[in-house]
């Protein structure tokens, strides 16, 4: 009974999103103050009413309501209370209705926080937030229902998909989720903008927070992602380039290009075209890469069973495509750039090497994801293009970037002088050559060097700017260095908090660079007590446990990690297998790990023979992999500092709002 | 679609006359909207291709030919006016070995009538292979599919697939999964005996 | 740029070999080697699983994966060396075993492709940029100091004085 109201309730959301759109466009062709203010309650009602469409599937879901066609096939008595939270997003429908309530919260808050603000392109917003919505929600009443039954009443359901029932499962689609959803608002600005014909800067400065706080979303999302691969599925890495994670990481290359190329747009006002194009971009990309997973058009390991979701996504496309180019063809005349770039030492430049290096990333990893779509339909010959490509293409570019987000913060705007060359370069470049020494001396070999010698000049940048902007501080006001840092992130938290980002972005780079080049692996057969030798360390296999877990049984082979240099013990690693009761023939692994700065000794169990007296274990020394999340975290944290509203910007803000009509800033 | 006509607000901003650069502004725009054309294309044809692959039991078997472990080559096209059997095996599937005995002593009865067993490796190791074959004594032509060929042309989803042909060429049955009631068997090769 | 963007590429083509060799030596022609599950991992690093996408041969867990492992100790026992079972298995399975397109026919694209988008990309950033640049432009320093950013300009303002 219940459950009829859900699909009745999704069907009204569906409505009110439908006349939202409409109220919203004409509301504000019109200026008519009522139709625009229906577009905010349907904005507010959508998300309302897919709020309570989802408690009610979370509902059947708790209390095991299998005559539901998705709980019966993705959820199970003996799952755990969490994972029959989380299963939610588990598999096609639930995360459609997943995606569709994250999406219509986000654009409530959106709509709730520019209420009184920019009234001229708000309508317009809602209008294209509600289209996003309405997309979603014809795909749950009409393709993919998450309420429909299953006709009987099954005792049992049929589990959640072993690989989705780890910690890292449940907190990884909300955050990548929360990232793509929040690139629509974004979007919808820019349409608003281009609509309106309100094309000066005042979109893109709103839009910048807009565009941070879904960036770093999704930048979490991508990097426990790799953590979850790092510990799930047990060969040593933690991205592949399949498909999925390239679906993911797209979006984040043109979102990326676009916060530095606002940037530019908001000094110089150039490059207007290419900003809308980059957020349009990113929008297709999180589309495009929604539909990729979930239709069977790009084969991954990853991907969601198939249904018939593909033409309706198909279509969307379209929609999303020529739509907007049709706007913005018809709007290029009010594009024009006001000002130009005046030397090739310029920070402008610069700017300009960043997109078009990331621009260059982005479409090598969009082709070679979908090289091997082209080459089926066109030659019939299937390829697989997987790693190997990714990181020959895009190695050395993301080599150049590296190198740039050194090079850019030292020059200046519109022009640097020679004389500021010398003064800004001496200590990064010496401390690049540095780190280029030690690390030829520790290990030779080419591209490592290269690349943390870049990492060391990232970072001298990085201290460089910290200590000259805080010593600054210090000679006018006198406060001490630890209050001038601080007072650096309250008053100018975009430059400051943009360099932690990239700090945590260097931190990737060297825990990438120390697993590509240094890992070392050993495959070997132990018997109980037997002991194996990897790098520094030297592994006891104490034998294997097993234990009973309400859903699935456990086995652990039990290692202890001894450093051979100080002769004492680092740890005792536990690599697992989970065998589940639903699907024994699917095991999953947990690898055994035990973190330093410095290596992860990293044990996966592979199988075990005679009740467990011998073992086979494939045992990885990955350097420097532990800064990967160091790293993630940081940028999480630079993130932050560069969004937060600080004091002085919103007190300009509100003499400005008194200046100018009210709203209208 | 490519409207261009309002008359440029700042000239001389960049060298060119205006004439010429809105021509070439949209000779891009044309390049631009052309290359996003194609994408969709190939993401409908796409589509429809992985929703096609359903619908394989039916029309004319695609041609193939391979070479048996015993080194005979085979084209399907040799064996017209005789019914075939082309199953898809491969050593590491554990049901195909349910029906391997089936399909054996089926092929020992039937191999006077007409009718035609075809064993086609898929994504296999010889020595392996090799072994399955000794294990259940199969004495009917088979061998690998190179490179996948003809598994790519009858689009396989998975081993064991069963594809039953009649004396035309045509496929008129497709089993995915193993065969193991002999009922049903005979049944499927009823409609493809000459 | 572009031509630091070649330089870099011809360098480092193709550097992760190179290393992996470094770190295992290749096992030595000669028949009756003992082979190791390590020397297998080694060849097994660099083929990809043809049942499942994106899975490097020596973490699939597939049975047919196991089989071809089995293949690989036979070979190297036999002195193969691993170009040569690389190629076996490309024989045998098709270009989708290398994880990677071959550099040939119609697959040139999937190498090609980028590389002239970049330069491409990069040949209209610069001649934009030169038109830019080779414009006059009436000064804007003094017209708009930094509006969205006018600490930022003090803090240039002291640095000059702190220097």
């Amino acid at each position: 009974m219940i459950f009829d109201i859900g699909h009745l309730i999704l069907l009204t959301a569906l409505v009110l999103a439908a006349f939202g759109i409409l109220a919203g466009y004409f509301g504000g062709q019109r200026r008519n103050t009522r139709l625009i203010q229906s577009s905010f309650n349907a904005v507010y009602a959508v998300a309302g009413l897919v709020l309570v469409a989802a408690a009610i599937l979370w509902y059947g879901l708790l209390t095991d309501a299998f005559q539901l066609s998705y709980v019966w096939n993705h959820s199970e008595r003996a799952l755990p209370t969490f994972y029959k939270f989380s299963a939610l997003w588990g598999g096609q429908a639930g995360s459609l209705l997943f995606w569709c309530l994250l999406l219509s919260v986000y654009s409530a808050v959106v709509a709730f926080a520019n209420r009184h603000r920019h009234q001229v392109i708000m309508p317009y917003v809602n209008s294209v937030l509600l289209t996003t919505s309405l997309f979603f929600l014809t795909l749950l009443v009409f393709a993919a229902d998450p309420f429909k039954r299953v006709g009987f009443l099954p005792p049992d359901g049929q589990g959640l998909n072993p690989l989705l029932q780890n910690y890292w499962m449940i907190i990884h689609p909300v955050m990548l989720y929360l990232g793509y959803v929040g690139m629509a608002v974004p979007f919808a600005f820019a349409v608003g903008a281009l609509i309106s014909k309100r094309l000066d800067n005042e979109w893109v400065r709103t839009v910048r927070r807009w565009t941070l706080i879904p960036w770093m979303f999704l930048s979490a999302g991508i990097i426990m992602g790799s953590q979850w691969a790092y510990m799930e599925l047990g060969w040593g890495g933690y991205w592949a380039w399949d498909p999925v994670e390239n679906a993911s990481f797209l979006p984040w290359l043109t979102g990326t290009a676009f916060l530095h190329s606002i940037i530019i747009q908001e000094q110089r006002g150039i490059l207007k075209v290419w900003n809308v194009v980059l957020i349009w971009l990113t929008y297709f990309l999180v589309i495009l890469g929604t539909f990729t997973t979930r239709s069977g058009v790009l084969e991954s390991v990853h991907s969601f069973a198939r249904s018939d979701v593909g033409p309706y996504f198909l279509g969307f496309l379209i929609i999303i495509v020529f739509g907007f180019l049709w706007l913005l063809f018809d709007r290029l005349p009010l594009l024009r750039g006001e000002h130009a770039i005046d030397s090739y030492s310029s920070r402008e430049a610069a700017f300009l090497a960043n997109n078009w290096l990331f621009a260059g990333i982005a479409f090598a990893t969009l082709w070679g994801t979908f090289f091997p779509m082209f080459s089926e339909i066109l030659t019939g010959e299937r390829i697989s293009v997987a790693a190997p490509f990714f990181n020959k293409v895009n190695g050395p570019l993301f080599l150049l970037l590296l190198l740039l987000m050194g090079v850019a913060p030292l020059l200046g705007w519109r022009h640097t002088s020679m004389a500021a060359f010398r003064k800004q370069f001496t200590f990064p470049i010496l401390t690049a050559l540095a780190v280029g020494v030690l690390v030829f001396v520790l290990a030779r070999s080419l591209y490592p060097v290269i690349g943390l010698a870049i990492c060391g000049f990232v970072v001298a940048t990085i201290v460089q700017e910290y200590v000259r902007g805080a010593m600054a501080r210090r000679t006018t006001t006198g406060e001490n260095f630890l209050v001038a840092v601080a007072n650096l992130w309250s008053r100018n938290g975009r430059r400051y908090g943009g360099y932690i980002v990239h700090l945590g972005i260097v931190m990737i780079g060297v825990a990438v660079i120390g697993n590509e080049f240094y890992q070392q692996s050993l495959s070997v057969t132990l018997a109980e007590g037997e002991r194996a030798t990897i790098g520094r360390y030297e592994l006891v296999f104490q034998g294997m446990e097993s234990n009973r877990q309400a859903n699935l049984i456990e086995f652990v082979g039990v290692i202890d990690a001894y450093n051979l240099d100080s002769g004492k013990q680092v740890g005792t690693l536990l690599p697992k297998r989970n065998i589940y009761d639903k699907t024994p023939d699917m095991p999953t692994s947990e690898v055994g790990l035990h973190m330093s700065p410095i290596e992860d000794v990293y044990v996966v169990l592979n199988g075990w023979d005679n009740g467990g007296a011998s073992a086979t274990f494939t045992i990885y020394i990955n350097p420097l992999t532990a800064w990967m999340w160091v790293g993630g975290i940081i940028l999480v944290i630079g993130t932050l500092i560069a969004a937060w509203p600080h004091a002085t910007r919103r007190r300009t803000e509100s003499v400005r709002g008194l200046a100018y009509a009210p709203g209208d800033d | 679609m490519t409207e261009v006509t309002i008359p440029d607000p700042i000239p001389g901003a960049e060298s060119g006359e205006p004439m010429t650069r809105k021509r070439t502004v949209r000779i891009w725009q044309a390049i631009f909207v052309l290359i996003l054309l194609g994408f969709v294309v190939l993401l409908a044809l796409r589509l429809v291709q992985t929703n096609q692959s359903e619908h394989r039991a039916d029309g004319v078997a695609p041609e193939f030919t391979f070479t048996t472990f015993e080194g005979e080559t085979i084209a399907l096209s040799d064996l017209r006016g005789q019914g075939v059997v082309l199953n898809f095996w491969a050593s590491w599937c554990d049901p195909c070995r349910d029906e391997a005995a089936l399909l054996e002593a089926t092929w020992r009865r039937e191999q006077g009538n007409g009718i035609v067993f075809i064993g086609l490796d898929y994504l296999d190791q010889e020595p392996a292979a090799k072994a399955y074959l000794e294990e259940f004594n199969i004495t009917y032509p088979s061998g690998p599919d190179l490179q996948s060929a003809a598994a790519r042309r009858y689009g396989i989803k998975g081993v064991p697939e069963t594809f039953f042909i009649d004396p035309q060429g045509n496929i008129t049955e497709l089993v995915i999964g193993p065969i193991v009631s002999q009922a049903r068997l005979d049944e499927l090769l009823d409609q493809i005996r000459p | 740029m572009l031509l630091l963007v070649s330089v870099v590429w011809a360098a480092l083509f193709s550097p992760r070999v190179v290393v992996a060799q470094a770190d295992n030596p290749a096992p030595t022609a000669t028949a009756n080697h003992a082979v190791t599950s390590n020397d297998v991992k080694d060849v097994a690093d660099e083929l990809w699983c043809p049942l499942c996408s994106g899975v490097r041969l020596d973490a699939c867990e597939l049975k047919a994966c196991e089989q071809m492992r089995d293949v690989i100790a036979e070979k190297l026992a036999a002195g193969e060396p691993k170009d040569e079972i690389k190629n076996y298995f490309v024989a045998q399975y098709g270009p989708q075993v290398m994880g990677e397109p071959p550099m040939e026919g119609f697959n040139w694209l999937a190498w090609i492709l980028p590389v002239v988008a970049l330069i491409g990309g990069g040949v209209f950033v610069w001649q934009r940029m030169r038109k830019m640049v080779g414009a006059p432009t009436e000064d804007i320093a003094s017209s708009t100091p930094d509006a969205t950013d006018e600490y930022q300009a003090r803090l240039q303002e002291e640095l000059k004085h702190y220097d």
